[in-house]
Formats: structure tokens, sequence, C-alpha cells
């Protein structure tokens, strides 16, 4: 027998989950309360979908912000940083340490200052998705091949010129897995942050349900999270692999290349 | 002066096409002073072809991209054209490196068009000229392929069409084949003078492979280790075009031989 495609292995683990979900509360073995049926959960989203609407709004409205603040000042740091010696000696192990940090400790400081509105959520949001777009912007610029600014200089390349036309094009794949990193921390960051102190958002809904017990509108809340992570990582990995055929291609295409070169041996 | 006969070895013209007069070179910072290049003199006639040969860490790169105008020298002069270098001047010198330091998110076409593009050529000029380049190289129909398409010859191929395409008089070579495999380079070393006799070029490639700098060259200096200085001249009287018969003849292995000796007296 032929194995399945990983592929479609992982689906059918997806598909054998669901039922999981569906079956194992209504069997009794798992309370409710614990975890609801799938068709429940459903069934909420459905009945109550007004209400989900608004507060993904206000969740979506404060990722893009985030996602602004971290995508902006991530990569603008990051180039400094990368590129600029002095800087890089004087920050960037500051940078990588800061990284490890749990930021989420310094949460009720930001709703101090920023109040427990939208605003501490996008900053605090932005924040945490800095870190990976700043540091991978700056590995992306530290890891690019001298020997192609050495031959942009002998062809004349002014700085200028080399910055646009060899730096930003060279760094571009790393920047792009780093906008998908903190992207996905950005969401992470804001969805905590209304979970902890606020009055809107998704994440204001499961702590809201929670409390009150109604575990299928907290299961319901949770299920648009995830559907928003996954949605945004699909994008993002798009995106990031039509910009990078020639870095993976180099490894992966090898074969197709040499057979696609094949028609013209005579050249070496 | 010149035989009437077909010997195609070409005589040395009045005016050089290269001049380095008096080059030193030393690293360092402030306690530790590195000689690494001592007094450095060579002239290049306009369209000769001369190999650099030498020790590993001689200095014979460093020499190549101060001629390049992408390093300085201590003291010294290098003129190129009648004119000193100072900073990369794609007008008067291409450039071609070991790796074929070609950008992997261009064409081979855009890679080669790469110089044209850095001074606004416009486009149409721009594609004639890289095509026409590409057509010189050998590489008529692969204008669309990306560098990871292409093999170790083809690359470099690119890369010599990138160095040509804005038509300098002289062609720096820096090991450019040292990467590929024996035969490759064999096919590349011949194609290289093919397309310097088409050209007319003058060349100075750089090379650690004596059999390379036998079959290529008008003329072989041979340095010595660090300090690097030149400790040798040889010509290559060898006539033109050459072959690849030409390696087993008695003429060529005493040449290797010179060369060798040279190398290892130095060392």
């Amino acid at each position: 027998m032929r194995r399945p495609a990983p592929s479609t292995v992982r689906w059918l683990i997806l598909a054998a989950l669901l039922v999981l979900w569906e079956f194992i509360p209504q069997t009794g073995i798992v309370p409710e309360l614990f975890l609801p049926p799938l068709s429940k959960t459903v069934a909420v989203l459905i009945k109550d979908w007004r209400e989900y609407a608004s507060e993904l709004a206000v969740t979506l409205y404060e990722v893009a912000f985030a996602m602004l603040i971290a995508c902006g000042c991530g990569i603008l740091t990051g180039a400094l940083v990368g590129g600029i010696t002095l800087l890089r000696d004087l920050l960037l192990p500051v940078f990588s340490s800061l990284y490890a940090v749990p930021i989420v400790i310094l949460y009720p400081i930001f709703t101090a200052w920023f109040g427990i509105g939208s605003q501490s959520k996008i900053i605090f949001a932005g924040v945490y998705g800095f870190f990976p777009v700043m540091l991978s912007t700056a590995a992306g610029i530290r890891t690019i091949d001298p020997q192609l600014l050495l031959a942009a200089r002998s062809m004349g390349a002014s700085l200028p010129q080399r910055i646009t036309r060899v730096i930003i094009p060279a760094s571009i794949p790393t920047v792009l897995t780093g906008l998908r990193l903190g992207g996905a921390l950005t969401i992470i960051g804001v969805v905590v942050s209304e979970m902890l102190t606020s009055a809107a958002g998704i994440g204001y809904l499961v702590t809201r349900y929670r409390t009150i017990l109604d575990s299928p509108h907290v299961f319901g809340a949770i299920v648009m999270i995830l559907l928003l992570s996954i949605l945004f990582d699909t994008l993002a990995r798009a995106i990031e692999r039509r910009t990078r055929v020639w870095q993976t291609a180099g490894r992966r295409q090898t074969d197709s290349a040499a057979i696609a070169v094949k028609p013209a041996e005579a050249v070496v | 002066m010149t035989q009437p006969h077909l010997t195609l070895v070409r005589e040395e013209p009045a005016h050089a096409a290269i001049e380095v007069a008096g080059l030193s070179h030393v690293y360092g910072g402030r306690n530790t002073q590195i000689p690494a290049l001592e007094d450095i003199s060579l002239s290049v006639g306009a369209g000769r072809f001369v190999v650099i040969v030498g020790p590993s860490g001689c200095g014979k790169t460093s020499l190549l991209m101060m001629m390049a105008g992408l390093r300085h020298q201590s003291s010294g002069t290098i003129t190129i054209q009648g004119a000193p270098i100072a900073a990369p001047d794609p007008d008067r010198v291409g450039v071609v490196f070991q790796e074929a330091s070609l950008f992997p998110w261009l064409t081979a076409l855009d890679n080669i068009a790469f110089p044209l593009t850095l001074r606004g050529t416009p486009g149409a000029e721009r594609r004639a000229r890289a095509d026409a380049m590409l057509n010189l190289v050998g590489l008529s129909g692969f204008g669309a392929r990306y560098p990871h398409e292409l093999s170790g010859g083809m690359k470099q191929r690119v890369s010599i069409a990138r160095g040509l395409v804005q038509d300098p008089p002289a062609l720096l070579m820096d090991e450019p084949f040292a990467a590929l495999d024996e035969q490759t380079r064999m096919t590349m070393g011949h194609e290289l003078l093919r397309i310097w006799s088409q050209t007319a070029k003058t060349v100075v490639f750089v090379t650690h492979s004596l059999t390379e700098a036998v079959y290529l060259a008008d003329e072989v200096l041979v340095m010595s280790a660090r300090p690097g200085r030149i400790i040798d001249r040889i010509a290559i009287s060898l006539p033109r075009p050459r072959t690849y018969e030409m390696m087993g003849t008695e003429t060529f292995g005493r040449l290797r031989d010179r060369i060798w000796q040279q190398i290892r007296k130095s060392d």
C-alpha cells in the first residue's frame, strides 16, 4: 500500500480532532463546562454573530495599528542596527535580551499610562511584535553576501544605489520572515491584553464568558482567534513564498534546473 | 617588427593600458604593521593578457582589487588608460570575481545589464547591449534564467558578460574559474581566449593554476610569498590561437616548470 501524502494525513488528523470534539462531550466523559461540543459552539457563534463581529472589528482594528507600529519601527530600527556597526555593538545585545523578557508583565504599566481602551493594547502589542521584526531585519542586513556589495561597488554603484539595489532586495526574504513572526506576536499581544484588562475585543469576550461559566461562548471566541491567526499565517506565508522564490529555489530546484538546462549541455 | 608569418604573439605596444609604479601596501593597526605588498611595478600593454600567479596569501588578489579601485594602497600609483584610478570606474575597468557574485533576484540578462541600470541607460539600449553580451559569452536563450537555474560555468559566463557590458578597455579577473571543476575550467579558459580575441581587451588574470596561467597568458608575473613582490616575469611564446594539444608540448611543460620553481623558491 502506498503511504498517503503528509498533507492528507494532516487533514485527516484535523478531521479526527473535530469529530472527537463533537462526540467526547456528548458521551459525558468530559463535562460540558470543560468542553462544549463543536455543534454547540458553532450554534452560539451563529446565534450571536453580531456580538462576535463587532468585537472582532475592535480586535482587528487594534491588530492593524499594532502591526503598523511593529513593522514600521521594527524595520527602521533593524535597518539601522544591522547596518551601522556602532549601533549594532551597542544595541543588538540589549534588544536580543529584551526579546527574551516576558513583556506581558509590563502590561499593567501600559494600562496605567494609556488607559484600558484600545490605545494600551495597540502600544503593548506593537512593542511585543517589534522585536522579531527588528531582529530579523538586522540579521537580514548583516548576512548579506559582502561579495555582492563588492561587485556592486566595482560596477560603480553609489551608496544609495547599493542600498536600494542590493541591500533591500537581498534582505527582503529575511525581513518578511520577521514580519510573519512579528505579526503573529501582535495578534497574541492584542488578545492577551484584551483578556487581562479591557471592555472590548475578542479577548474580552473570552474573559467575560468564562467568569459567567458560559463555555460555548468562550469556545466560540477561541475559535475566532484561532481562525484569525491561521488566516494571517497563511497569508503571510503566501507572500513570503512569492518573494523568496530565488532563495529556496536555489536548493530545492537544483534537480528541475538540471533538467531544464539539459538541451544546452554544450554550454558549460 | 612583427613577423609576417602566422605566429600571433602580440608585440607590446608603446603605450601601456595599465601601469603600476612603486606600489606598496602595509596592513595593520597601531602596533602591528604587516607588509603585504612591496614595491610592485608592472606595465600591461593594451590588448595584452597578463596572468599573475603566486602562493596563497601573497597579495595578488589585493593587488587586483587596488587596480579595480576597490581598495587603497599605502603608497605607489596605479594608472589605467593614462589616468590614476582612485575609485571603481566601470568605464575603464570591468571586474570578474572568483564567485560569480550574481544578484540572485535578477535574471541573467538583468544581471548583465546591472551596470547600465546603475547609470540610467534607457531600457531598449540596455537590453540590446546586454543581449549582445549574452551572445558573446555563448548564452543566447538563457537570458530569462535566474542564477540558481544556471551551472557554475554558465554563471561565470554571465559574470564575464557583466564585466564587459560597459565596454571597458581593461578586464580584471580574480581566480574566476577556481570554483569550477577541471573540465569546465578548461572549457572556460578556452572560451575566455575566444572572447578576448573578439573584444581585444587588456586582461589581468589572477590564478593558482600554473597550467591555466601558461595556457592563457602572453606574460606571467610570479609573485613571492608575503610580502608580495614580483620575482619573475615570463613571456609565454606559445603561438595563438592556443590549443589543448599545446599543453602536452615540451615548451609548455618547461614554462610551467619554471613558474613552479620560482614559486617554490620564494616560499
